[in-house]
């Protein structure tokens, strides 16, 4: 049986866990944003030949030459379009660097009973969530995601993209792959300079959680969805 | 002395210390230590007197939410993380 995944997000993160699961899954790479010169030094995915283009059918053209199977769509990811995104995957990953949407992302799985992980990247380090149906959620965690820095905050180092879109991934597969090692847990990298081991924080459920108990959570403000898939 | 972890997302304020030390017996003490010695790390964390939706603390191993929040106590060999979400891609 085929795998399914969706990667939510194809820029600094996106890039090198689509590259990483090319031959393990068929992926769906949802991204709204085009490639800019400023973001060649840390999306090691695109060449200047991209300038201008959609970044997730760039991106999936790059999964594509390297033997993978991958669909690219220009949108932004919200759950009222995560059926046409790619809704019968296996597992989701946020990939982005919006707070609403990692929380959506996760809000969506846990209510769909789906894979995913939450991945994030910022200045020198970075989390990566795995979460796994039945165990407590991201937003068990964080409550909500409200004023949650960004990279347009505090920035990010280049390299730091691709270590922990390594970790996202290689998370992941071990997800696929029935490894529950780190289901419900998170691994915070807080400087990928001096310190390359990850803080792992366990968490019990939270009663009041809103995901958790399937309860209505705020929708996303979010544009509309344009698709334009390719490559 | 208790030390605060300060996470990578905020040591903009801290001058780039990674850890600082203060004298303190509860978290809520330490944060208000942390805050006159690098202004304005307080408002990042707190909000109305309690911890940010998007934060977490630790003393040790231990979420403050196991320990009275931030009346939990600490002692000189403990150490305070600070755990924030962020969104970077």
């Amino acid at each position: 049986m085929t795998t399914r995944a969706v990667i939510v997000g194809a820029g600094g993160l996106g890039g090198p866990i689509a590259l990483s699961l090319a031959r393990s899954a068929e992926l769906v790479i949802v991204d709204h944003d085009v490639v800019e010169m400023s973001n060649l030094h840390r999306q090691l995915q695109f060449t200047a030949a991209d300038l201008g283009q959609p970044k997730a059918v760039r991106l999936a053209a790059a999964v594509t030459a390297r033997g993978g199977t991958a669909r690219g769509i220009t949108a932004a990811w919200t759950p009222e379009a995560a059926e046409e995104l790619g809704g019968d995957c296996d597992l989701i990953i946020d990939a982005s660097d919006d707070p609403a949407t990692k929380f959506g992302v996760a809000d969506w799985a846990v209510a769909n009973g789906r894979l995913y992980v939450i991945a994030a990247a910022l200045r020198h380090g970075g989390n990566v969530f795995a979460g796994v149906p039945g165990v407590a959620c991201y937003r068990c965690l964080f409550e909500d995601p409200v004023d949650a820095p960004t990279c347009a905050d505090a920035g990010v180092l280049g390299p730091v993209v691709g270590a922990i879109g390594g970790v996202a991934a290689g998370m992941a597969l071990g997800l696929l792959a029935g490894d529950r090692t780190y289901a419900g847990a998170l691994l915070a990298f807080d400087d990928l300079r001096t310190v390359p081991e990850p803080r792992v924080v366990r968490f019990a459920p939270r009663p009041d959680c809103p995901a958790c108990r399937r309860a209505p959570i705020s929708p996303l403000a979010a544009p509309p969805v344009r698709v334009a898939e390719g490559p | 002395m208790p030390s605060i972890r300060v996470p990578s997302a905020l040591r903009t304020l801290t001058g780039g210390a990674s850890d600082v030390e203060i004298s303190a017996s509860t978290v809520r003490d330490a944060i208000a230590e942390l805050d006159k010695k690098h202004p304005g790390i307080a408002a990042k964390v707190l909000q109305n007197g309690a911890v940010k939706p998007f934060i977490r603390i630790y003393v040790g191993a231990d979420d403050i939410g196991d320990l009275g929040g931030l009346d939990a106590k600490v002692t000189e060999r403990d150490e305070i993380s600070i755990i924030p979400a962020i969104a970077g891609g």
